[in-house]
């Protein structure tokens, strides 16, 4: 034993300097991902032709489209900007990897999933047979009434009413790095409202949703909502029955409470609080959260989750429905997380006969939809 | 009671639930409640759904022509309403609209149409923790109720408790309003002096006479003929000014020993009645004094009749004290503070209509204020007897409550123009006049009367 030599505290303070020298360099050297967004909107953006360019871009201050959101399927519920469907290939890949940028990988996918699960909507609607989707036996869609059944009545024109393509982007203001500006994605059970204001990045109100919850494609089983589903009854489970009493609510819920056209409303919560959770629960609670709160690039998810883990003891969740869910299937079950600076809903529909099938989610920070806490300042 | 029907009602809910019910059958009825200290407001969002939204349409366009004009969604808003049953404190409510959106009738029939009805309720003072109800019942065959209430903008108010029964169309609201009780909630009471509690338990009382119309209609209703004295089964000519106040103070006096006493045994829990019929005896009290302001029915023994209802109106008292749920001794220093507040606004209301009583009591002018009090008075305590007997609200209550709004301004009107009508009495030509009625009303006096003659001069 030699102690503590000036030889190794050299090479200690050395080391330590050289740390901090390579990631400073780091930071230089990387792109941040307001950068990288800014970059592949500019991208987007000069892949357009003028009229595109047009109808995507909207006033900073444009209220009436930032709010121009819906789960219903564009037909019924026009929105603004441009489809999918209304871009040739080279600008399709150029809005995905614009998309692709802002959002984080596990983000990506599980918006990609709920827009094949449109799709899917789409060929089933023509009726049995009609594609390579399609949701597995058992599922039994076809049978019953969907939304969207015409109901004998004319159909609307050649456009079908579902579909991938038919998903729309828009931007507010122009992107930046330093001033706010605000990007927009959606379509049939899908709105993504992500604000950039510098480093900072906000992805509330969101709303994702699928019809079918179950689908195969490629001979692979997808649900672009399992894990929001598996993870909350995984939390169920884990409560004792105390816990149980309190966060299963005794009355039945139809649909999202705070669902599109509900912006700023806080109301009271309900259920369960974090705060009689067990380190284990929390833990679980705040991995089931990250389903929405991780959609968001990293960093911007990163900063989010210590804002909601700080906020952990004042978060309620409550419970609606039946405890159980078929094996592979989604829950048939009604649940709320709600703190300080969240709102999560999950809701399954009855519409489509099975709940477990369609599903309707929000998720919310009631102080700051739109990024409007950071945009005041 | 209620709880015995709140477990059964899920249970028949799903004898009579459909086996597959899809929301394409359904009519979405959203409401978002939000409280403050003085109202509630509602915001309903109706969404039919594709397979009901025909039926929903027809029940709304009235003369079947296939569009909703503005008195036809006017029209429905109020049926809307109509449909929904409000209450504070098992008081029924009476939500008025605010205003109402439709959306086209072809995004009705698409399911897609979201019908907006806002509406607004007045909430009467009340004690520290209330019970808000609000029940649904439109179009309970299709509907899919929803009801939540927004967190308090207001800090004094917590929300304490929701209930709800299966399928929501009952919802009830738990919420302690901390300005009520004088400062804080209930739950700190223990750690406040026994001094801010007497305090607030003062202001309570004070705000109790000034607000609960009744108690003060009651008691002007029996000063209207107090500076008077009965002519057999009439009102004759007034009181020397001495013998008035006399009158006033033994009657007012009375009054809150009655009430003290039975404040104090109800408040104790001694004695404890139901509030529902202490509630129509309190109405029938107003009555009687109204029907006495009119024609006397016990005149001189105004005080006795004072002290026997003032005992009525303790046990409401006790009711509002009760809201406040204090213990022990900390109790009797609020119920010392809440019956001397009560004192305190009774002297002030006494002291602020009493002098233009007085003046005017010396004018011709007199019974016109004695017999219209008197009957607005009556009408009243008559809607108040059939409200309260029945659980309904009727229009006369939403008037009275406006007309007890600008009670300062009447009070001050009155004492104009009960001193323009006493300097102009003063005249001697006026005096001449006066005098000549008063001998027709004594003439009259003489003629045989059906009701019984209770006492002479």
């Amino acid at each position: 034993m030699n102690g503590f030599s000036l030889n190794s505290g050299v090479r200690l303070v050395l080391v330590l300097w050289l740390c901090l020298l390579s990631s400073s360099f780091r930071s230089v050297l990387a792109e941040t991902a307001t950068a990288r967004i800014v970059r592949t909107a500019d991208a987007f953006l000069s892949s357009l032709d003028p009229k595109q360019k047009q109808a995507v871009l909207y006033s900073f201050n444009d209220d009436k489209q930032r709010a121009n959101w819906s789960n219903f399927p564009v037909a019924m519920a026009p929105r603004g900007g441009v489809s999918l469907k209304e871009m040739n290939s080279a600008q399709r890949s150029a809005a995905m990897a614009l998309l692709a940028s802002a959002l984080s990988r596990e983000g990506f996918e599980k918006i990609q999933q709920i827009m094949e699960s449109d799709e899917v909507n789409k060929l089933t609607d023509r009726g049995p047979g009609g594609g390579n989707g399609g949701p597995p036996p058992g599922a039994n869609e076809s049978t019953t009434p969907r939304f969207g059944d015409r109901r004998g009545r004319p159909p609307l024109g050649d456009n079908p009413i579902f579909g991938k393509d038919l998903y729309y982007i828009s931007i507010l203001g122009t992107p930046s790095e330093t001033n706010p500006w605000m990007l927009q994605f959606g379509g049939h059970h899908l709105a993504l409202n992500l604000t950039i204001a510098g480093q900072r990045g906000v992805l509330t109100p969101t709303l994702t949703g699928a019809q079918p919850a179950l689908y195969t494609l490629g001979g692979k089983t997808v649900r672009p909502l399992g894990q929001e589903s598996d993870k909350a009854l995984a939390l169920l489970n884990a409560l004792d029955d105390t816990q149980r009493k309190q966060a299963i609510l005794s009355y039945h819920l139809a649909d999202l409470v705070l669902g599109p056209g509900q912006d700023g409303k806080t109301i009271q919560p309900e259920g369960l609080k974090a705060s009689s959770m067990n380190d284990q629960q929390r833990a679980m609670l705040l991995d089931l959260i990250s389903e929405w709160s991780g959609i968001i690039h990293e960093s911007a998810a990163d900063a989010r989750m210590a804002e909601l883990k700080k906020d952990l003891n004042e978060t309620w969740f409550a419970w609606s429905g039946p405890a159980t869910a078929d094996p592979g299937k989604n829950i048939a079950a009604y649940y709320r997380i709600q703190g300080p600076h969240l709102v999560i809903e999950y809701a399954p529909q009855r519409l489509g006969g099975d709940p477990s099938m369609h599903v309707h989610t929000m998720y919310r920070d009631p102080t700051n939809d739109y990024g409007r806490s950071l945009i005041t300042k | 009671m209620k709880k015995l029907l709140l477990a059964v009602f899920p249970t028949i809910l799903l004898l009579v639930a459909p086996a597959s019910a899809h929301r394409l059958d359904e009519y979405l009825e959203a409401t978002i409640l939000s409280i403050q200290s003085d109202r509630v407001e509602g915001s309903l969002r109706l969404v039919p759904g594709v397979a009901v939204s025909s039926a929903v349409i027809a029940s709304i366009d009235a003369n079947g022509n296939g569009t909703l004009p503005e008195p036809e969604q006017q029209r429905y808003a109020l049926r809307v309403l109509a449909d929904l049953s409000l209450s504070i404190d098992r008081q029924p409510l009476k939500p008025r609209l605010v205003s109402a959106d439709f959306p086209s009738v072809e995004e009705m029939r698409e399911g897609i149409g979201e019908i907006h009805i806002s509406f607004i309720a007045d909430l009467p003072r009340g004690g520290a923790d209330r019970r808000l109800t609000y029940e649904n019942h439109h179009q309970s065959q299709l509907a899919a109720y929803l009801v939540n209430c927004l967190v308090p903008s207001d800090k004094n108010i917590r929300i304490t408790g929701q209930n709800r029964n299966e399928n929501q169309s009952f919802y009830q609201l738990d919420f302690v309003d901390a300005d009520r009780s004088g400062g804080d909630p209930p739950a700190q009471a223990p750690l406040f002096s026994s001094l801010s509690g007497f305090a607030g338990a003062f202001r309570l009382g004070m705000r109790h006479i000034s607000e609960g119309t009744d108690h003060l209609m009651f008691l002007l209703a029996l000063l209207l003929p107090a500076p008077l004295l009965a002519r057999g089964c009439r009102w004759g000519r007034s009181a020397t000014t001495f013998d008035s106040l006399r009158h006033i103070l033994g009657i007012v006096t009375a009054f809150s020993v009655g009430h003290s006493l039975t404040l104090a045994l109800a408040a104790s829990g001694i004695v404890h009645v139901p509030s529902r019929p202490i509630e129509v005896l309190i109405a029938v009290s107003i009555l009687l004094s109204a029907l006495h302001a009119i024609r006397p029915m016990f005149p001189g023994r105004e005080a006795a009749i004072a002290a026997s209802f003032g005992l009525i109106h303790g046990l409401a008292f006790a009711t509002a004290v009760s809201g406040l749920g204090f213990g022990g001794w900390y109790r009797l220093i609020s119920l010392l503070g809440f019956n001397l507040g009560i004192e305190a606004m009774q002297i002030m209301v006494v002291t602020v209509t009493m002098p233009s009583f007085l003046l005017l009591s010396r004018t011709p002018a007199y019974s016109l204020l004695r017999v219209g009090g008197a009957l607005f008075a009556a009408l009243a305590a008559t809607g108040w007897i059939v409200e309260r007997l029945l659980n309904v609200r009727s229009a006369l209550d939403s008037l009275v409550e406006r007309a007890a709004h600008h009670g300062p301004e009447i009070a001050g009107t009155l004492f104009l123009l009960s001193s323009v009508s006493w300097w102009l009495r003063t005249s001697p030509a006026s005096r001449s006049r006066c005098h000549r009625r008063v001998d027709e009303a004594h003439d009259q006096d003489q003629l045989p009367d059906a009701l019984p003659v209770i006492s002479g001069d």
